[in-house]
């Protein structure tokens, strides 16, 4: 399940469904809106180039690191201290795939996909800078 | 002759391009925005005549010398175009243009 969308996902029936023939390990990557003195985050996305991003990051992952299976499902909206953000969760024959595909997606995810976050705080809110300040990342 | 003229005049003001603005850009420029263009207007053209119209969101984009500031991102019908390339790319009618600053989700 690739996915940009506001509502959560059940991340126990997303395990359930990425152990397939051959599973050995499944790795869970759960980012959450952290309370750093924030009373809501806002997350927006370029919706259909994000979910393209996000397909094309889940084949390159797959073929890379031989898994088995991927979902990203990355939320947008208004979100509370506590909710998630993004889920990705992997399964693949050994963990050693598992993890370095996981954090293979993360860091991906993190430096080309088109979304934003904004902090909303009592003051007002401030923009999430980006990790790549020169709008190049090496994925592309 | 002159009904190719004609011909040739309306396709020009017929052209439609829309620009789509993200995150701050957004909130100071608009979300989206659909203008007409003429032929062989520029993608840096078109962003800086629609982002002067704040100017606030036109200096969130441009340096003071009128380019792109370095971090802004560019797209085209989904494809990134380099902001080096802006002044010589032109936009064609339906494009889909789109400004943001660095992505900054996950």
């Amino acid at each position: 399940m690739i996915a940009i969308q506001t509502d959560d996902v059940d991340i126990g029936t997303l395990i359930t469904e990425a152990k397939k023939q051959g599973t050995g390990a499944v790795v869970v990557f759960d980012g959450i809106v952290r309370d750093d003195d924030i009373t809501e985050m806002e997350l927006e996305a370029y919706e259909d180039i994000a979910k393209q991003e996000l397909e094309k990051i889940s084949r390159e992952a797959t073929e890379r690191f031989s898994l088995l299976h991927v979902d990203i499902i990355h939320r947008i909206g208004r979100l509370g201290i506590g909710e998630n953000i993004l889920i990705i969760v992997v399964a693949a024959g050994h963990r050693e795939e598992a993890y370095a595909g996981s954090r293979h997606i993360i860091e991906a995810v993190k430096a080309g996909v088109p979304v934003w976050k904004k902090e909303l705080t009592k003051d007002g809110g401030r923009w999430v800078p980006g990790e790549n300040p020169h709008g190049n990342p090496k994925t592309r | 002759m002159v009904a190719g003229k004609d011909k040739i005049d309306r396709e020009e003001e017929d052209m439609t391009v829309k620009i789509r603005f993200f995150a701050r850009f957004r909130e100071l420029l608009g979300t989206e925005i659909i203008t007409e263009v003429t032929a062989g207007t520029t993608f840096i053209s078109l962003i800086a005549a629609t982002a002067e119209k704040n100017s606030e969101g036109y200096q969130a984009i441009f340096d003071e010398k009128g380019a792109f500031r370095d971090f802004v991102i560019l797209m085209k019908n989904g494809r990134r175009i380099d902001i080096a390339d802006a002044a010589k790319t032109s936009v064609n009618d339906g494009d889909e243009i789109a400004v943001f600053p660095p992505v900054a989700g996950g």
